[in-house]
């Protein structure tokens, strides 16, 4: 009890300004200098150089990271560089890429008679009954546009009450999104945005999704969940979340009216939308912190349900790791920060919305700074070796010290390993899959 | 002897059986028994017995036992009457003030204290009940009538009402009113549990469990915890809270030691308060739309509870029981007459029903209960009865061991004799310690350290009944600050030394602090 009390408090002292980790020579590059990267390379005594020279840790955009990456540019990296974008992110990070290789995933499973893809049947909202996934059905019935118009028209039938929501594959910050009740609207968009459903005449492809139009609100309001997920690797997979995730809230009312449907301020719950909004505050941003959620959830609604919500975003993002796991360019030299969207519903069921390779860096409010200042610290720690030097020869296993606010989602050479050492005691969920 | 013994405990019955009468449980809790008896399970020939047996098996024992536990917490108030007239003659004069910035504020602002609304406005609001914040009011030239500082410096002041007792004392702004405060080794035995090094929730959840059957000390809580709310005794719920409640059960333990479960009877009530809101305008309410907007609204902890606070705020000021309760500890509030309304007999009204005047950071006594009831009635029930039986006391100046005034004499005491040093440098930097750590105790750290942590903090005051934690915390946090203090030397440095309490472990720093060094 001692150790432990004494342990907690040496921890909270005023605003103390963090030590300086010893100068290591680490030659830094990014082509985003914002403030929260910037002031952290500085802390570590990094060298800041440009993209001719011997960088050893790049921050790049994904644009950079792909041209970088191309054949053409014939760039060889050394062991010494690591960059934080995998060569092929979209795979996850594009929504229509996202879904195909969910379903992907799915059906594999089913094949090899995995007890993880489970089928049940369910009654859907138009009273018809349908199968679902009974552990895998964590993303919105989904269909690209246009090419699966005729598999949607049936979807659609089901249950003509429901309400779907069309998103551009490309783009983000909710623009070109919009919400749609009847089939006529979508006839209506796609003969004005004269792109008949020609899969090779039609320039962008969108993405249709059911509206999940039963969120949980808090004070009569729609949020999502913004969470920070590291991959270091994805065969073996390694996986790790920011404990100091965020819920992003609508400005206005949720109010599932007609009327409102075209009230991005009511259904979309990006900053760069809110933000433009009459009520949006910039003290704090329509922010709240994951804790807070948990402690709001486990004080109003219990500590079961609350452990069950939590314990099934965590599946989720593990599934959809592993549901990319094998189209990934594996890279040695690359580690990737995702975004996590996910919207909980009013039952308490997460649903994955998208998953965003370069979430926004930029800070809008002082607690958004100091949260992504630590994001980025704690994640130079676990993708650098223990002596501060890139090397992809590591075998990536930082220890527990080097975390921060990470918390180990997945390691499946660690799993394979204690599998290994306890024969004959499965681990339920977490079998590898190479 | 004997004999003398049960002759006082069957008066003290009798006098017991005549007040509950005038309790608002005592007729449903009277058809209750009168149904019991005429049940099968009651018999003629041993009616005490099997009444008694047939009580409990109902529960109706259990709830007797606590109203009869809540009944004399509340009549163990303090001398009624203040022994230090200076204070009262202080107090009165503060009153005094309050009320004339409230007329002034009126009269500047060209409107009355008290209005009907028109019919129109009473639809608009009914309409916008549950969304206030779009509800629209200019409140650009409304101000808080007072802020902590401005309480602060009333109470600085008070010395200056006593006479000069003796020479040589050090002229420490509270330290030669006569009024008795703990030391820390008297402290200790009040949070003996505490003192001992007893394990507490709020350490470290994982720590194993001392008791068999339960690997953690969070699984040994919940699993004793679901024990104790279920038995529903608010004596053994209150010992409960002494070491922490796990946040699952908490909202259900608060309410059970408080006596502020919700029926239909509350809901009526509540109903009957915010159709008062509808149908008079005090200009308390733009007060309070003020400070909802000042606090809560900007707060990235509280924001989304915004709503629900209007609500129970505003249904606060018309709650005259809580002017009931508290009668003799708050002074003596306005009677205004309702301009619209001069004709009727119900004309005048006492301002605010409830008698009291929120000052900037108000709504924060009542913002941290928004993470246990998202029902604005169960919330307000809470925070009602906080109120009166705590937070009153933070803000009103009096004698009482709880209230502010003594609150701070201890954290000065505390300080100059366990932070000597420190204590000394507060004297050579010319600032008072107390004006480092007032708007803490003022609001109890609310708005100051983060939910999960005042839980944990209010844990402790209902399980001790006592406000005597929030002192102590408050010399604990400079306490393990100090170094950082020692190195500035104005009061905006202290300040800023101070201003961020998120990396606070509330309960392993007061533990620390109790504990004696070995
Ligand atoms: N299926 C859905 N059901 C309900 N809300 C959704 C759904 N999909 C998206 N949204 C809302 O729209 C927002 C933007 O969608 P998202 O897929 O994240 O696109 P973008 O790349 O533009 O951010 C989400 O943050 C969420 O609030
Ligand atoms: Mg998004």
């Amino acid at each position: 009890m001692n150790a432990d009390t004494k342990k907690l408090i040496s921890n909270q002292y005023g605003r103390v300004n963090a030590p300086p980790i010893e100068r290591c020579r680490v030659n830094f590059c990014t082509d985003m200098e914002k403030s929260v990267l910037m002031s952290n390379f500085e802390r570590r005594g990094w060298n800041q150089v440009g993209q001719d020279d011997e960088w050893n840790f790049y921050w790049a955009s994904t644009q950079t990271c792909r041209n970088l990456f191309s054949v053409e540019s014939g760039y060889r990296m050394n062991d010494n560089q690591i960059i934080n974008h995998f060569p092929n992110h979209y795979e996850l990070s594009r929504k229509d890429l996202l879904v195909k290789n969910i379903k992907r995933y799915r059906k594999e499973l089913e094949r090899e008679s995995s007890p993880i893809a489970e089928k049940a049947e369910v009654v859907l909202p138009g009273g018809q009954v349908g199968t679902r996934y009974v552990h895998l059905d964590f993303i919105p019935v989904t269909f690209v546009l246009p090419a699966d118009y005729n598999m949607f028209v049936e979807e659609y039938r089901k249950s003509p009450q429901s309400t779907w929501i069309m998103k551009p594959c490309g783009k983000s910050q909710g623009t070109g999104i919009f919400l749609i009740n009847k089939l006529s609207k979508l006839k209506k968009w796609s003969r004005e945005a004269k792109a008949p459903f020609h899969p090779q005449l039609s320039k962008e492809s969108y993405v249709i999704s059911r509206y999940i139009d039963n969120p949980l609100l808090i004070g009569g309001k729609k949020f999502d969940l913004r969470l920070y997920v590291l991959v270091t690797s994805f065969r073996h997979l390694k996986a790790y979340l920011f404990q100091l995730g965020f819920c992003r809230f609508c400005t206005v009312k949720y109010d599932t009216s007609v009327t409102e449907l075209d009230n991005m301020y009511v259904h979309l719950t990006n900053v760069s939308v809110q933000k433009h909004g009459g009520d949006y505050n910039n003290i704090h941003g329509g922010k709240m912190s994951v804790e807070n959620l948990r402690l709001f959830l486990e004080g109003t609604r219990g500590r079961a349900v609350t452990e069950k919500l939590f314990s099934a975003i965590q599946w989720l993002i593990v599934h959809s790791l592993k549901a990319v796991s094998s189209v990934m360019a594996n890279d040695r030299h690359c580690f990737e920060c995702y975004g996590y969207d996910i919207i909980i519903d009013d039952q308490l069921k997460p649903w994955l919305v998208e998953v965003n390779a370069s979430p926004s860096l930029t800070s809008t409010t002082v607690n958004d700074r100091i949260m992504k200042y630590k994001l980025i610290d704690n994640m130079i720690s676990v993708v650098l070796p223990p002596d501060g030097i890139p090397d992809v020869r590591w075998n990536k296993t930082p220890s527990p010290e080097a975390f921060g606010n990470f918390d180990l989602l997945i390691d499946e050479e660690l799993l394979e390993k204690e599998e290994m050492a306890s024969t004959g005691r499965s681990f339920k969920g977490h079998k590898s899959r190479n | 002897m004997e004999s003398l013994k049960e002759d006082a405990i069957h008066h003290t019955a009798m006098k017991l059986a005549e007040e509950l009468k005038n309790l608002s449980i005592y007729k449903s809790f009277y058809s209750d028994v009168q149904k019991l008896v005429s049940s099968p399970n009651v018999k003629k020939e041993d009616f005490k017995h099997t009444l008694q047996q047939a009580m409990k098996e109902k529960g109706l024992d259990t709830k007797l036992r606590n109203t009869v536990f809540h009944w004399v917490r509340s009549q163990n108030k303090q001398n009624k009457l203040d022994p230090l007239t200076s204070l009262s003659k202080a107090s009165a004069q503060w009153e005094k003030r309050i009320h004339k910035s409230l007329n002034s504020m009126c009269s500047d602002l060209e409107t009355s204290l008290a209005k009907v609304r028109s019919q129109s406005e009473q639809e608009d609001l009914s309409n916008k009940w549950n969304e206030l914040s779009t509800y629209n009011l200019d409140l650009t030239k409304y101000r808080p009538v007072y802020a902590p500082k401005d309480f602060l410096e009333v109470l600085l002041t008070l010395s200056g009402y006593v006479p000069f007792t003796k020479e040589g004392e050090p002229k420490w702004e509270f330290a030669h009113l006569p009024l008795q405060v703990k030391n820390l080794d008297q402290l200790r035995k009040i949070y003996v549990e505490w003192t001992n090094g007893e394990p507490l929730l709020g350490v470290n959840p994982n720590m194993p469990s001392a008791v068999s059957g339960f690997s953690t000390i969070e699984a040994e809580r919940i699993g004793l915890g679901e024990r104790v709310t279920a038995l529903g005794y608010a004596p053994v719920i209150q010992e409960y809270l002494k070491k922490g409640s796990p946040q699952c059960l908490r909202a259900k333990l608060w309410a059970q030691v408080l006596g502020a479960d919700v029926g239909a009877q509350q809901t009526a009530y509540f109903n009957r308060l915010k159709k008062s809101v509808l149908e008079v305008d005090l200009m308390i309410d733009k007060l309070i739309f003020k400070d909802v907007q000042l606090t809560a609204s900007n707060d990235d902890q509280y924001f989304v509870f915004e709503d629900l606070l209007y609500q129970v705020m505003l249904c606060f000021s018309r709650d005259s029981d809580v002017l009931q309760n508290l009668r003799g500890c708050i002074g003596n509030p306005l009677n205004v007459t309702i301009k619209g309304k001069q004709t009727s007999a119900d004309s005048i009204t006492v301002f605010p029903p409830s008698g009291i005047i929120p000052f900037h950071g108000f709504t924060m006594y009542a913002t941290p209960f928004c993470y246990l009831y998202d029902d604005p009635v169960q919330l307000y029930f809470i925070f009602r009865a906080f109120y009166i039986r705590y937070w009153h006391k933070l803000h009103y100046i009096s004698t009482h061991p709880q209230g502010i005034v003594s609150l701070c004499l201890l954290y000065e005491r505390l300080l100059e004799a366990n932070e000597p040093l420190l204590w000394i440098h507060f004297r050579n930097i010319n600032i008072n310690p107390i004006r480092v750590v007032f708007k803490w105790i003022m609001r109890a750290f609310s708005g100051h350290l983060p939910p999960d942590q005042l839980l944990l903090l209010w844990d402790t005051i209902l399980g001790y009944d006592c406000l005597e934690i929030l002192p102590l915390l408050a010399l604990a946090i400079l306490s393990f600050r100090k170094e950082n203090i020692f190195q500035v030397n104005n009061i905006q440095n202290v300040d800023a030394v101070l201003a961020d309490l998120s990396t606070i472990s509330v309960i392993p720093l007061l533990q620390l602090t109790l504990m004696k060094p070995q």
